[in-house]
């Protein structure tokens, strides 16, 4: 009874170590690709541009537009951003 | 006494010559292998649409992201908004201008991977020659083991006979034979190489030996040969961006930005402008203007309006630099290097070997003191006979045509060799002191001597001064005998390729240990700017720290070690490639060939790089114009400008469509131009200024009117 809990418990440990090791590697992973998470940090903020694109054009535009304009939107400022960070630290690229 | 003067400029107006002129005609064996090297561009050229390599050029960045959303459209018209016109027709509009921006960015790439293979099939040909192979090792009892050249030492000696590959770089200590140097200096000439000399004793690993045997003194370890160091360089050129390329890329970002603004604010006013017009003048006007700013068509007009020209050939005219100075068979260390050629303000150079021809040669000997000139020959022989020098050769040559002999058989003797303290050499023979040297050295050793200085060898070395030659004086013991006329040629052109520099305002300054009536007259005779007489070697780096110190760059050649500092010191050191480790460290350019008048040839790539950046510049500025009146004016023609439309483009999908193709074409077209660079002339920069603004700026409005006017007509678009 004892070593059949023990097991369990060790069985649990192993699967949290497994767990915790990939979150790990996910973690790492996703902080030497920073294209991934841009793209997902983009989607997120869209949920709150694309509403207020939809909410200002009336029904000029379906949701789905209104979704692409804002990702659309959102896009063009990263890029303006880009430029500037080009303009103030030229050298690295 | 140091003396500085100034000699009056030329006004000659000679052909001048120019990189690709005499010395491009000289006999190269080809040193890299450009076979395949389009192919290997186009695979490169799609490598590098890979985002993470896109991003470091920010302008074709921009290409590469309006081709993505254009290809976006393409698959959904509606993405962005309805389209108001037939799908079918958008679709296939939006489908053809991302397939011109595709081509746009892959061409700016192919540029850049064109640029980019030369400089590698350099290091490849270079690593092509560092090959193992089996080496003929001298032990010490004499006998010979084959051993692999991976496993000989520095201080090993090898026989090499003809046919061989020389296995490590060393120093011939015995025999006389031919080396074929090609794989590295890319000189088909055999060069002769012979123990007792600099230059003509050292061998380089990797080159082949021709006829007859030498036995080489190994002088380096194995991965720290020449060849080796060489692969270094080249592969360790890294692009890090040159002060002129991160002032452009803020100017092209700052362009992209503003262009960014504009473009994307334009639905906003379009939207205002269309309302206007649909309460005006009905709904379908207001229709027709909404349609003419879809989101494909606002993409089209960025990049029309952007500078993708220049952006995309930036990298590609850097990288062509750097070949360029490879291609004068100079390894540079950096772009930095090649860029500050163009820039640099004053040139100083060496009088022996770089304004005159490297061998003085000695051509009479004047008597002094009243003895006849047998005694002097024999004099001069024995004061030369341990001289391996070209100047010294010469003097026994010359004593042994005067019937001079020295008899060398039971006696002591001792060669005494030339040093920059002393400023003389000779020879102690059977108790008896000969020297030859600098008239002063040789007056103060007489005198020490407690002899006493002649009134006529004053004479004779003004004689010999005035006629540009370098008198040596030369004694025996204490009493001194005659003057060594050495004769000095001032190579030939150089006094054109001064003319070009003064023009461009480049300053020249000879340096010599000359005294000071032979620097002026050699001065002279070559066109120079200024001199510095009786300089030792040290006295180059307080001449480079006081030209730098009125704000100037300066550019010098050097070779030994005592040059280290000044080529460390000097904005562009260009050290000799049979000079020393040090030097060749100090500085930021090595020269193959070893020819020190080749810092003049790079002063002309540098500012020929900085022409060619201006005027590319200038032309995609100027290009704008013309895409401005094709594609504004027919995609807002419905608000009233269609009669901007100057060039009477058929239609706004046309006018579009023309443009990109314009964009995108004259890159593979300029790419050539940019590879070779403008062709250089050498005016001051006002005269560039005018020059680059009348064919690149006046060139640029007008080609681009033309080309797009044709690409219109000649699409069935409508």
């Amino acid at each position: 009874m004892k070593l059949n809990s023990l097991k369990s418990s060790l069985l649990l440990l192993q699967t949290v170590s497994q767990s915790l090791e990939a979150i790990l590697v996910f973690g790492s992973e996703w902080r030497r690709q920073k294209l991934p998470l841009y793209l997902f940090l983009a989607l997120c903020l869209n949920l709150f541009v694309a509403p207020i694109v939809y909410a200002a054009s009336g029904n000029e535009f379906s949701r789905t537009q209104a979704w692409a304009l804002g990702l659309l939107g959102l896009g063009t400022l990263a890029l303006s951003i880009y430029l500037f960070f080009v303009m103030f630290v030229p050298e690295k690229f | 006494m140091k003396t500085r003067n100034g000699s009056a400029p030329s006004t000659s107006s000679r052909p001048i010559r120019v990189p690709s002129g005499r010395r491009g005609d000289r006999k190269h064996t080809p040193k890299a292998q450009h076979q395949g090297l389009y192919q290997r561009a186009i695979r490169e050229s799609f490598v590098k649409l890979n985002p993470r390599v896109a991003v470091r050029n920010p302008v074709m960045f921009v290409v590469w992201l309006g081709t993505l959303i254009t290809l976006l459209v393409t698959i959904d018209p509606n993405l962005f908004g309805t389209v108001q016109a037939d799908i079918g027709q958008q679709r296939l509009l939006n489908g053809i201008i991302t397939c011109i921006l595709f081509f746009t960015v892959l061409f700016a790439n192919f540029a850049e991977a064109v640029a980019e293979g030369r400089g590698k099939a350099q290091a490849d040909a270079l690593r092509s020659t560092r090959s193992d192979m089996i080496a003929r090792k001298l032990l010490p009892d004499g006998k010979i083991q084959e051993v692999n050249s991976t496993e000989l030492r520095r201080g090993d000696q090898v026989k090499v006979i003809a046919g061989d590959m020389i296995p490590a770089d060393g120093e011939v200590i015995q025999g006389i034979g031919s080396v074929d140097e090609s794989a590295i200096t890319g000189e088909s000439a055999p060069v002769l190489k012979q123990p007792g000399t600099d230059i003509a004793s050292s061998v380089t690993g990797g080159t082949r030996l021709l006829s007859d045997e030498l036995i080489v003194r190994i002088t380096s370890d194995p991965g720290q040969g020449f060849i080796d160091r060489m692969i270094a360089l080249v592969e360790g050129a890294e692009r890090t961006k040159t002060p002129n390329e991160i002032a452009l890329t803020v100017l092209l970002a700052v362009l992209t930005q503003v262009f960014l603004i504009v473009v994307a604010t334009t639905p906003s006013l379009s939207g205002y402008i269309a309302g206007f017009l649909g309460n005006m003048a009905g709904a379908a006007a207001g229709d027709r203007l909404r349609t003419g700013t879809s989101i494909a068509i606002l993409i089209s007009l960025l990049v029309a309006l952007i500078p993708t020209t220049i952006g995309g050939l930036l990298s590609a005219i850097g990288i062509a630099g750097m070949d360029r100075v490879a291609q004068f068979n100079v390894i540079a260390t950096s772009g930095r290097a090649v860029e500050a050629c163009g820039d640099v303000n004053t040139l100083v150079l060496d009088k022996t070997g770089t304004i005159t021809l490297g061998n003085r040669l000695a051509d009479e000997f004047i008597p002094v003191n009243g003895h006849s000139i047998q005694k002097v020959a024999d004099v001069c022989l024995a004061a030369s006979v341990f001289d391996e020098t070209p100047e010294g050769r010469s003097i026994v040559q010359l004593a042994q045509k005067l019937g001079a002999s020295v008899d060398l058989e039971g006696k002591s003797t001792e060669g005494i060799e030339f040093s920059a303290r002393t400023r003389m050499s000779g020879t102690d023979l059977d108790g008896k002191e000969y020297r030859k040297g600098a008239v002063d050295a040789i007056k103060g050793f007489v005198r020490s001597r407690g002899g006493q200085v002649p009134v006529t060898l004053d004479e004779a070395y003004e004689h010999v001064s005035r006629l540009g030659g370098t008198p040596l004086a030369v004694c025996q013991g204490h009493e001194i005998y005659g003057v060594i006329y050495l004769k000095d040629i001032v190579k030939p052109g150089l006094r054109e390729r001064f003319d070009q520099l003064r023009r461009m305002g480049v300053k020249t300054i000879m340096l010599t240990g000359d005294n000071r009536i032979t620097a002026s007259v050699i001065a002279k005779e070559a066109g120079v700017d200024d001199f510095i007489a009786e300089a030792t070697p040290e006295d180059k780096i307080d001449v480079i720290r006081s030209e730098q110190a009125q704000g100037k760059l300066v550019a010098m050649t050097g070779d030994g070690t005592n040059d280290a500092p000044a080529l460390a010191q000097a904005n562009v050191g260009l050290a000799m490639n049979s000079g020393t480790q040090a030097a060749k460290e100090a500085a930021n350019m090595v020269d193959l060939d070893s020819d020190p008048t080749k810092l003049i040839d790079l002063v002309t790539i540098g500012k020929q790089l900085l022409i060619t950046r201006g005027a590319l510049t200038t032309f995609s500025v100027a290009n704008d114009i013309a895409k401005y009146f094709a594609i504004i004016p027919t995609i807002f023609a419905a608000a009233g400008i269609g009669a901007l439309n100057i060039m009477g483009l058929k239609s706004a999908q046309s006018a579009i469509v023309s443009a990109l193709i314009y964009n995108a074409l004259i890159i593979p077209v300029l790419i050539p131009l940019a590879l070779r660079g403008v062709q250089f002339r050498p005016l001051t920069a006002d005269q560039l200024l005018q020059r680059n603004i009348l064919i690149y700026g006046l060139g640029g409005i007008i080609a681009p009117f033309i080309a797009i006017k044709v690409i219109d007509s000649i699409l069935p678009l409508s």
